[in-house]
Formats: C-alpha cells, structure tokens, sequence
C-alpha cells in the first residue's frame, strides 16, 4: 500500500534545515540558450556537432525564431529555414579561409519537450578542407547565433585520425569564438 | 538571524534522522552480496511493479535515460520512490547500500536531503525524495552483465555489473543547495571535492598555474548527461608536469567520484588511473581563491571527470553539476559488447 509518504519523510531535523535555507532559486538553466559546440577536425573535413538548449524562461523566444507560422509545429521547411539561420550566424575559417558549412544531420524535438528546458535541438553541419598541406593549421570559429540569451561552449573533439594532432585551443572569454590549432601529419 | 533559530531549533531537538530510510550498514564488496539486495527489492514488489522496474539489458534508450534535470522536466521511467510502500522504500535503499561504498551511499543520500530542501524551499513539487526512480537492465545475476540505475533531480548513478566486474561511468551527482544544516550539522554533499581541488591548485607554482587555469568562462558540463561517445581534446596541465605530490593529490581528488564505488571497486580503478597518471590533465576555470565558484575538469585515457558550478541568477558555490565518465568503459562496454 503507498502511504503517505511525503510526511513521513519530512523529519524535524529537515524543517528546521529549511529554516536555515533562503529561498531557492530554480535548479536548472531556465534564463538561457545553451549552444555546445564540437569541433572535429579531420585530414579532409571539419564537422560542427552542435546541442542547442533553451531554458524554460527563453524557449519561446527561441521557439518563435523556428516556428515562423505559430502552428505549434515544427514543419520541415521550418526545421531548415533555422539550421540555415544558424549557419548564418557561424563564421568558420581555416587559415584565415572562410570554409562553405553544409548541414548534414539536424534533429528537432517537439516544441513542447522544448518548453521543458530539456529538449535538445542537435546539428551537424560539416565543410570540406580540399587538399591541405602537412603542417601547422589554424581553424577558427564565432557564433553569434541568438547571442543575447545565449551561453557557449566550444570544444575540439580527440580526433579520431592519427595524422591530426590538436596543438593549442583557445577561446574568447563567453566562448562564443574559439581558435584551434592542429597540425596536420602525412600518413604513410 | 532565520539561520540561527533553525540551526538552535536543530540542536535542540535533534532527533531522528532525515534520510530516506535507515538499513542496515553493509559496504557490500561482491556482486553476491548486491544480487541478494536486488533479489530482496524484487520480492518486495508485485508483478506489476517487477515488470517496470526490469528493462532488457539490451534497452539502450533505457540506458542512456538518466539527466541531472528534475523528474517532470525529464521523464525518467522505472519504480519511482514515492509511488513504493516504505519496506520497498528500504528495500530498494538496501540494493544502493550494497552497490557503493559506505561514504558512496552517503553522497547519494544528503544530495536527495539537497533535494528535499529544495523542494520546502521552493514549493516545487518537481523535488524532493519522492522523484527518484530506480530500474534494473537485465536481472540481477552473478554472472551475467547486468545493470541499476538510480536517478533523479541532480543524481544519475549509472553501474553496470560484469560479474565482479563493476563500473559506475557515466554518472551524475550534483546538489542544490550545495551546502546546508540539518542535524546541527554542516553538510556539503560535494564539499571534499571543491576542497581537494582547491588544494591542488593552490598547490601549483606560477608557471604550473600557467598551463592548468585556463582564460575563458565554463558555464556547464561539456559532457554531461546526453553526451555519450563524445571525446574531447585534454586541456590544463598534464600529469607529466605535477610533482608526485601532486600527481598524488589529483588522484585523491578524483577518488571522490571512484569512491562512490566499493573500496574493491575503486581501487581498481585508482590502479589504473595511477598507471596513467602521467597523461591525465587537470584544467580549472574561474576565481582561484578558495571557496569561490569554480569549474574544474580532470582527463586520462580511462576517465572524464568535471566539475560545474552552475550560474543561474543565485550563489553558484551552492548549486554544482558534476560528471564522471570511462571514455574507454561507459557502461562496462568493454566488458559485454559483442558478448
């Protein structure tokens, strides 16, 4: 049988915890936008995995970005005016060369689990290096995408080629830009 | 002034405990001993609760279904705490009891106490003790892989068991708030670790500071929940450049989160990231006085740990994320896959 189980575990020791406890403030990441950026380099190829996340209190605000008619729905063409709207906002360039982003995977979840602060919109968008020369490169990337609610991260992922080798990253402080080095070893 | 009533109040009449249910303390060092536990919990419940609570090992949206966010903002699914009687309650306890180390069990017990106070605090019932779940990946057994996962607001404890192989990768732990009082006593579900990693830092010479403080902001995890098969390049400084000392006291930092495990378990997993040391890095980001909120990450070849104050609008020292990962093991994959 369920019992009542809430007031049997609030013990005394725990209400006067409370006591001793201001007022809390909500335990997850409601005011803001989320933006985790992967970067993988590879010998011919960088790829951009990015998780976008709006907190409760934005979800909206990102929401009327992406459902432009307000139907409540995420359509297809929806889903792709977006990922191109972010693709706007990233600038990524390799050696001072601006690289052409396609996109390649994007997955939307219902605008309703968006509501929730845990819904994860996921893109990839990927850009073709050409041939590139043994030695060190430097490849670099800014957001700008919805940068007035928006937090970042950017991080280079291991690479999973052993002719790349991550030399140095940097980032500005937010990390909405980041910089990363790599050498480039010819393999026999 | 309000603090020091309750702290009074709690001195005064302290009695009783807070948690969820007092068993019996068994550190529970084989996998026997936790299948006991798991086959006691089973016989506690009727068919219908068996039959949530048990998942096919092979469920890997299952698997991978545990967050650090609040049960109704992130559905979980398998026996929820509130939805059992109370000798089920201690029942399911007893299988956690069993699993982790004594100081393992009681982390996990004063950051659901966290999470009860958040929920007097607030009024959210999206808190509190009553919003855990538990599940099992396959049936327990002392030989076949199987797996219990336990998990809720701030808490997602992932072991996966292979025979008396034992892995907790990838987990959660988190607090909210990240210190209070109750007992008359001070307690900080995640205190030792923000403790251990400032005294490693402070540990450090200029030009070491150099190489592991890194200039930016990390305003979250970077392989959190819902990160799984992500690897990232190490940054700070690597073991290589830590006096043995050092090397030493990163280790001890890092068994804060391998000690959550059995003393067996862990210590397996210490040797092996002893046996790394030189390639593991630590890398910090943000205010180095001691106390303050700061974001610390340690990486080897078998092991991501991070540690993440949280900025949202209150005192970030008192809200943390933190994550533990095998990037060669989460989920004992190693030890099952292509089995």
């Amino acid at each position: 049988m369920v019992e009542g189980v809430m007031t049997r575990f609030l013990s005394l020791p725990l209400l006067f915890a409370l006591l001793a406890f201001p007022s809390a403030v909500f335990a997850h990441r409601d005011d803001q936008y989320l933006q985790a950026t992967l970067v993988a380099v590879e010998p011919s190829a960088v790829r951009l995995q990015i998780n976008l996340i709006p907190g409760i209190a934005v979800a909206e605000q990102v929401l009327a970005v992406i459902d432009r008619d307000g139907d409540g729905l995420i359509s297809t063409s929806e889903a792709a005016a977006y990922a191109e709207s972010l693709k706007r906002d990233l600038t990524v360039r390799l050696d001072r060369r601006n690289l052409e982003l396609k996109l390649t995977a994007s997955e939307f979840v219902e605008p309703g689990e968006l509501r929730t602060g845990s819904g994860i919109i996921q893109m990839e968008f990927s850009a073709i290096l050409g041939p590139l020369a043994a030695g060190a490169h430097r490849l670099t990337l800014e957001n700008r995408h919805l940068s007035t609610i928006s937090v970042y991260l950017i991080n280079a992922a291991r690479p999973t080629s052993r002719a790349v080798q991550i030399t140095k990253q940097k980032r500005n402080d937010n990390q909405s830009a980041g910089e990363i080095e790599f050498t480039l070893h010819p393999l026999r | 002034m309000k603090k020091a009533i309750g702290v009074f109040l709690i001195l005064f009449f302290g009695v009783g405990l807070n948690s969820f249910a007092q068993t019996n303390s068994t550190s529970g060092t084989s996998t026997a001993a936790i299948v006991a536990a798991a086959e006691k919990f089973l016989g506690a419940l009727d068919d219908a609760q068996r039959g949530k609570l048990v998942f096919d090992f092979k469920d890997d949206a299952q698997r991978r279904r545990w967050s650090n966010l609040p049960t109704p903002i992130f559905k979980r699914t398998g026996l929820r705490m509130g939805d059992l009687t109370k000798p089920q309650r201690d029942a399911a306890l007893a299988v956690l009891e069993a699993a982790l180390s004594p100081q393992g069990y009681a982390k996990v017990l004063q950051i659901i106490d966290a999470d009860e106070i958040l929920k007097n605090s607030s009024g959210e019932t999206m808190f509190g003790r009553d919003q855990y779940f538990i599940s099992f990946l396959g049936p327990p057994s002392i030989a076949e892989s199987w797996m219990i996962q336990f998990g809720g607001h701030h808490l997602g404890l992932n072991i996966t068991l292979v025979g008396e192989r034992r892995t907790l990768a990838p987990s959660h732990t988190g607090a909210q708030p990240a210190i209070y009082e109750l007992e008359g006593k001070t307690v900080r579900p995640l205190g030792r670790e923000s403790d251990r990693a400032f005294a490693l830092l402070s540990s450090l010479n200029e030009g070491q500071r150099k190489q592991a403080i890194l200039s930016f902001q990390i305003r979250d995890l970077v392989l959190g929940p819902g990160r799984d098969g992500q690897t990232i390049q190490p940054e700070g400084i690597k073991g290589s450049g830590l006096s043995e000392k050092q090397g030493q006291m990163l280790l001890d930092l890092a068994s804060e989160w391998t000690g959550i495990m059995p003393e067996a378990v862990a210590k397996a997993k210490m040797d092996e990231m002893k046996k790394n040391i030189a390639e593991t890095w630590f890398a910090w980001s943000g205010p180095t006085e001691k106390g303050r909120a700061a974001y610390f990450r340690i990486q080897g070849p078998t092991v991501i740990i991070e540690y993440a104050p949280q900025r949202l609008g209150g005192d970030p020292t008192k809200h943390i994320h933190t994550i533990y990962r095998d990037p060669t093991n989460d989920y004992g994959v190693k030890w099952w896959k292509g089995s």
